[in-house]
């Protein structure tokens, strides 16, 4: 499929799909309440997809290939995480990790 | 409003890059931006395109991860029962988990449905265009900066800065931690499908772990 259709169909389907969730129950299911189950599963919804969606971006490779040590990328996540915990600032959390990964990736390159 | 919108900032930034690491072009970036009006289904689809996955992968996972959205919605709707359809509808296009956070602190704290839904149509609206400014600006910039850098490292701390706090019992825990060994344990999987099929190995361990728990302490 040509690129730049593929890139609309994308943009116009999950644009339609993502605008159903956010007025699903403002509008269509306005009288009904959330099914219980339902509720309980979608809390797990941003843990889930986002730490699948991250833990890759922290890998140096495929995982076949698992470094012995932790990479800089997976401590300074940690030092982010931390930051995040206590702070909920974003901007407190990408300064926090940005400067925690220039300084172990500088390390790094000194003790490498 | 503007603390969100200043945390904005490197999120949209990052979006406009990965749409164009992904060869769209500035309208297709654009669209992204406008339409879809989430960093995160933006990100997973500039990483999909790029990666070559089918339409449908990529519309399924992006519309999973959307999924939070019926729960922000139903969360918010008591609030906006009195508004008219017109103004429900915008707030609807407006919901975002920056939004919402910023809506449901104003409700708790007591705001009267009308004057709460039009200060969320304002800030809803200027999230809006900060994220449309900061995408473009993204867009046309991310590759001035030097690889050395590691400015592709902001991607995993906006998703690290959202959803650390979630990260407050077993139940969301164990959700995190089996989509993250699922991820990688499925990495062989064509498509990129083991994002999806991690996201939902996460979301099902989850919910079951707090259901086994729940009859646990009923006891």
């Amino acid at each position: 499929m040509d690129a730049t259709l593929k890139l609309w169909l994308v943009i116009v389907v999950v644009g339609a799909l993502n605008y159903f969730s956010r007025l699903s129950f403002i509008a269509f299911f306005a009288r009904r309440s959330v099914p219980p189950l339902l509720a309980r599963a979608l809390r797990y919804v941003p843990a889930a997809m986002m730490t699948a969606l991250i833990v890759p971006m922290l890998l140096p490779g495929p995982p076949t290939v698992m470094p012995a040590l932790p990479t800089p990328k997976m401590l300074a996540a940690l030092v982010a995480f931390v930051v995040a915990w206590y702070t909920h600032s974003t901007l407190k959390t990408l300064v926090a990790g940005m400067i925690a990964l220039w300084l172990l990736q500088a390390l790094a390159a000194r003790i490498g | 409003m503007l603390p969100a919108c200043i945390g904005l900032i490197p999120f949209g930034l990052v979006c406009g890059v990965g749409a164009a690491a992904a060869g769209a072009s500035i309208w297709g970036a654009l669209g992204m931006s406008a339409i879809i009006f989430s960093g995160a289904a933006q990100i997973i689809a500039a990483q999909l395109l790029a990666a070559g996955a089918p339409v449908a992968v990529i519309i399924l996972t992006c519309v999973v991860m959307g999924l939070r959205f019926l729960m922000y919605s139903a969360a918010i709707a008591p609030y906006l029962r009195p508004l008219s359809p017109r103004l429900q509808q915008a707030l609807a296009f407006l919901l975002t988990d920056q939004a919402f956070a910023a809506a449901i602190r104003r409700y708790d704290a007591g705001a009267h449905p009308r004057e709460g839904g039009l200060h969320f149509l304002g800030a809803g609206f200027a999230l809006w265009l900060c994220w449309q400014i900061t995408n473009v600006v993204g867009y046309f910039t991310g590759n001035l900066v030097p690889a050395i850098w590691s400015m592709e490292f902001a991607v995993p701390l906006c998703f690290i800065a959202l959803i650390a706090p979630h990260f407050k019992n077993a139940p969301q825990i164990a959700a995190g931690v089996l989509a993250a060994v699922a991820v990688v344990a499925l990495d062989g999987l064509p498509m990129r499908l083991n994002l999806i099929a991690a996201g939902i190995a996460g979301i099902v361990g989850g919910t079951a772990i707090e259901l086994a728990r729940d009859r646990w302490t009923r006891r």
